[in-house]
């Protein structure tokens, strides 16, 4: 049963394996050599006298390995897992030593766990030797993860912490301009990300100019240089700024799990597109940056056009602008047709009518203006007439004055205008007598005031209540 | 009205889309018609020169670029 499902790497250690397989011995340094003798032939046994050939000594350390099964706890520090390998390769790890370890591909499937760098696990097996190499390997049959590894537990709190901070908030993150003048670009000036940077903008878009700060993107002060490249780039003002590196383990991209860096990236005043590495582990970085690409020269496409693109919209822009000044002029001249349709150039009487119409008001108008303009001299008119009414002799007659008025039909105003014998006609309110001068009797103004009733006889044919009438 | 050559790409590529959609619409003049149609053509050559002259300028602001090389990096196991 053991024998069956443990993995037969090559052929020689499996047959070395079984002819070993009967030892049984204790993991403890103190019993290896006390157990040999009894499990081994004799020409096996170890002497000091007698050196053994390479087989034969590897065959010894393998009686003494395989047979040992144990459990270790590590930590996940490289992971090849491929499609179509039969195992899965990984390094166990703890702050000192690493252990190279397999797992049989149909023993992983069975284990329901997908390894990954950085994980803590505990796995139970046993080493085995590879003679033809004289490698050591750790034969995994069982693996459970132990929580999560120390790495990734201070990273995760990191990343709640700034989370909790807002830093990561979808508010924050800026929009990547689309055709910036200059493009920053903070990265390892080694190694493929630089120039896959380089070669895709010179291929979209190589009207950008590049600012360049080229740092450490691993090892312990990298954070701290990309935090001065950052700062020299933004000193020289581009529209957006790459920060980049290429694939790496989870530890070589520790230093974007870094909290100076990430606030650095935080707080920049421009934009800052990250593109971290191959994994699909995100970075702290990637969590704050405004935009995180996958690679490298996807960061690069995200700040560029794609300059065969722009040409096309050209071209179609000037197939645009001719078709649109075409049409421009169509409108313009199908307009002038339609004025040239109007009335006012079909219809030569169109613009007299219009023109007859308005006189013929305006003539209205004249006319009642007219009409209305004597109105206050009528008024005025009939209050003269009042007044001249109330001025008519006629009136004075009517108070019981009268008018004397010779034959010739003049008014005698003195007695010295006639004389007796004349014929007066003397006029009254209600009618005329005629009448005969028989005296003229003339009188100074004095006396006729004072005694006017005594200056006419008491035979006067005329009114005997007034006085001759003064002029 | 701005020198085509002080504008910048964008710049020039925006105007470039007013100047379409004013010769669009019908609200232009004859005369001012045919001096956005001349700008616009001008704005269209510019952007078309500049595409296809254009060499990228890259300033090394720190460190020294390293000519490409085959042996990238490649962390995972062979």
């Amino acid at each position: 049963m053991e024998e069956t499902t443990r993995p037969a790497i090559p052929d020689t250690l499996a047959s070395v394996s079984t002819s070993a397989g009967s030892a049984q011995l204790a993991p403890t340094a103190n019993d290896t050599p006390a157990g040999l003798t009894s499990a081994g032939s004799a020409q096996l046994a170890p002497t000091a006298n007698d050196p053994l050939s390479v087989t034969a000594a590897l065959e010894l350390a393998k009686g003494l390995l395989e047979n040992i099964s144990l459990s270790i706890i590590g930590e996940v520090s490289e992971l090849s897992d491929k499609p179509g390998y039969r195992a899965v390769y990984f390094t166990l790890s703890d702050q000192a030593s690493a252990l190279p370890c397999v797992i049989w591909r149909n023993v992983y499937d069975r284990q329901g766990l997908e390894l990954r760098q950085g994980m803590l696990v505990e796995v139970t097996g046993r080493f085995t030797l590879y003679a033809a190499k004289g490698r050591m390997n750790f034969d995994v049959r069982i693996i459970k993860p132990v929580g999560e590894g120390d790495l990734r537990v201070k990273v995760a709190a990191l990343a709640r912490k700034l989370e909790a901070e807002g830093l990561m908030a979808a508010s924050r993150k800026r929009p990547i301009p689309r055709m910036p003048e200059r493009v920053g670009l903070v990265t390892s000036p080694r190694g493929k990300a630089v120039h896959d940077v380089l070669r895709t903008l010179r291929r979209r878009w190589p009207l950008a100019e590049i600012l360049l700060a080229g740092v450490a993107v691993e090892g312990d002060n990298a954070p701290e240089q990309m935090i001065m490249g950052l700062s020299h780039v933004q000193a020289n003002s581009p529209e957006v700024i790459l920060l980049v590196r290429g694939g790496g383990s989870y530890e070589d991209l520790m230093p974007f799990n870094d909290e100076r860096l990430a606030r650095a990236v935080a707080a920049s005043p421009i934009p800052i597109v990250t593109g971290i590495g191959h994994e699909p582990d995100t970075s702290i970085v990637d969590m704050v940056s405004d935009f995180r690409a996958s690679t490298p020269t996807a960061a690069a496409e995200q700040v560029s056009p794609d300059r065969t693109e722009l040409m096309a919209w050209l071209l179609d822009c000037a197939k645009r602008i001719d078709s649109d000044l075409i049409s421009y002029f169509d409108r313009l001249s199908e307009r002038l047709s339609r004025q040239a349709t109007h009335p006012v150039f079909t219809d030569n009487e169109h613009m007299l009518r219009s023109r007859l119409l308005s006189l013929e008001h305006s003539q209205q108008r004249l006319l009642l203006a007219g009409d209305n303009l004597t109105t206050p001299f009528a008024a005025a008119i009939s209050r003269l007439a009042a007044q001249l009414q109330a001025l008519s002799p006629i009136q004075v007659l009517a108070r019981g004055y009268a008018l004397a008025t010779g034959a010739d039909g003049r008014l005698i105003r003195r007695v010295s205008n006639t004389e007796p014998g004349a014929n007066l006609t003397v006029r009254l309110v209600d009618g005329s007598l005629v009448t005969e001068v028989r005296a003229v009797i003339p009188e100074s103004m004095q006396t006729a005031f004072n005694y006017p009733e005594q200056t006419i006889p008491a035979d006067a044919d005329i009114n005997p209540d007034g006085p001759t009438i003064h002029s | 009205m701005t020198d085509i050559k002080e504008l910048s790409y964008r710049q020039a590529s925006e105007e470039l889309e007013a100047v379409l959609r004013q010769l669009e619409s019908s609200q232009l003049e004859l005369e001012e018609s045919l001096e956005r149609y001349e700008r616009g053509v001008a704005l269209l050559r510019e952007l078309q020169g500049r595409l296809a002259q254009a060499q990228q300028k890259v300033s090394v602001l720190l460190g020294e670029v390293e000519p490409e090389s085959d042996d990238s990096v490649d962390a995972s196991l062979s």
